[in-house]
């Protein structure tokens, strides 16, 4: 089961000042591993250089805040949420939830601008003498300063996207609403945390497709107004399934839809290289034992696939890219990390991380 | 697994979940799961773990490598303990499982 990729941002103009002399110091990686720590690894030479004790256990989400100076990390072992300097790779914040009657299960979310709300979606368990009491899924506000669940609100039984696989959540700009991107896409009022708007792109007028999933991670952000990502959709009469590229305004409100082509059994995907020039997704057809992958290369402009290449997969694996856009890595499900070149798709080596990585996916700590 | 029968709410729940398999299928729907319960739940055969088609050709290999996405996230059924609930600390000394397996804690019920 591949899982989806976390990769950080690249900022245009940091390239431009770079210079020779900064382009040469390779940039970090940031992976969460079992079992309950977090390691920074030198891309030049993949050698692990930190290994970041976690207090709450283990690492299954991480993200940038909106100025990447920060980074939230959610831990399952005892849900707990740990916030990371991004410039020192030092926790300035961590805690639990659970206590020893009440735990929680929760994966991911997002900060609020001002760094002091973290919002995601929950259950919660409650240990009576005689039985467990589980609730219904919530929206929860998390008080980073005071360490605990401020705001809970049930989740429509129609907008339960706790039965899939994780959402994407992204917040607008002015941090007035939450976005949890799936199946479809709800838009949340963070103040009441009521739905206030449901896309329900079955039917997007500019488009005609129905029935439209996405599927990247925030990895594809490009930046903090915009959230980029392949998707797969299919047409109203014959049902013909197809993928393409989505471009979502967070504030605005609207998507634009770009097919590309007949939708495999699986992608990963979108990574794109810090010019935004090209963009790399892994494909699969088939499934279990007739699985097949390919690493694929698109020309972002005119949405179209330049370059494939099959490779050896994992049953399971996550699929990033350096900060330099130059390599890109297949891991997980593994304490290894396989680096392919992106210009011509081949493997080059592997690097031996010492211990599996989780699904908490990769960041890019800039130099 | 039709020689189970569900006896309490949980069971009858997973059964209600998995018992509308059709019998046709168009080409571009997706292949029906075989009658694996979801969940760490028994399944002894064919191994300690089975692939979400009831085989083992989807697994990881080495196997070590899916003992950890079984123990905390419960995807396959498997003969491992639970992260969440019970052995938080089973894999404490064991960061790489394909090499340290034999580093994880045993577990008595």
């Amino acid at each position: 089961m591949a899982k989806l990729a976390v990769r950080g941002l690249k900022m245009l103009g940091a390239v431009a000042l770079a210079g020779a002399a900064v382009a040469a110091q390779a940039d970090t990686l940031l992976l969460g591993t079992y079992p309950d720590k977090m390691f920074t690894v030198d891309e030049a030479t993949g050698t692990v250089k930190q290994r970041i004790q976690l207090e709450s256990g283990l690492p299954v989400s991480m993200r940038f805040s909106n100025d990447r100076k920060l980074i939230y990390v959610t831990t399952i072992t005892t849900n707990g949420v740990v916030v990371l300097d991004a410039a020192t790779r030092k926790i300035v914040n961590q805690f639990s939830l659970n206590t020893p009657t009440v735990r929680y299960r929760f994966n991911g979310g997002v900060p609020d601008p001002t760094g002091r709300y973290f919002y995601t979606q929950l259950i919660r368990f409650d240990k009576k003498p005689d039985r467990y009491e589980v609730s219904k899924p919530l929206y929860a506000v998390i008080d980073l300063t005071e360490k605990k669940i401020v705001r809970t609100a049930e989740i429509d039984d129609e907008d339960n996207t706790m039965r899939a696989l994780r959402p994407t959540f992204m917040l607008s700009p002015d941090g007035k609403t939450l976005y949890l991107f799936r199946e479809k896409v709800l838009l949340v009022d963070t103040a009441t945390l009521k739905v206030v708007q449901r896309f329900d792109i079955a039917k997007p007028e500019t488009t005609g497709m129905e029935n439209v999933t996405y599927s990247g991670g925030v990895g594809a952000l490009q930046n903090p107004n915009e959230f980029v990502s392949l998707f797969n959709a299919s047409d109203p009469y014959v049902h013909n399934k197809v993928f393409g590229l989505a471009k979502f305004d967070l504030t605005r409100r609207t998507f634009s839809f770009t097919p590309m082509g007949p939708i495999p059994t699986d992608m990963t995907g979108l990574e794109i290289t810090p010019d935004g020039k090209d963009g790399y997704a892994v494909i699969t057809q088939g499934t279990l034992g007739n699985k097949r992958c390919e690493i694929w290369h698109i020309a972002m402009a005119s949405a179209k696939l330049v370059d494939k290449a099959e490779f050896h997969c994992r049953s399971r694996f996550t699929f990033g890219m350096s900060g330099s856009g130059k390599k890109l890595y297949i891991y997980g499900a593994s304490y290894d990390i396989e680096v392919y070149d992106a210009k011509s798709l081949k493997h080059e080596k592997t690097w031996d991380l010492g211990a599996d990585a989780t699904m908490a996916g990769m960041l890019i700590l800039k130099s | 697994m039709k020689h189970l029968k569900p006896i309490n709410k949980k069971a009858q729940t997973i059964e209600a979940s998995i018992a509308p398999i059709e019998d046709v299928v168009a080409l571009q729907q997706s292949t029906p799961l075989p009658h694996v319960p979801m969940g760490c739940s028994l399944s002894f055969s064919p191994g300690w773990e089975v692939d979400a088609g009831g085989g083992t050709a989807g697994l990881c290999q080495p196997v070590e490598r899916d003992i950890y996405d079984c123990y905390v996230t419960c995807f396959w059924p498997v003969q491992v303990p639970d992260h969440v609930n019970y052995s938080p600390d089973w894999a404490s000394n064991c960061a790489a499982a394909t090499k340290d397996w034999r580093n994880l804690d045993l577990v008595f019920p």
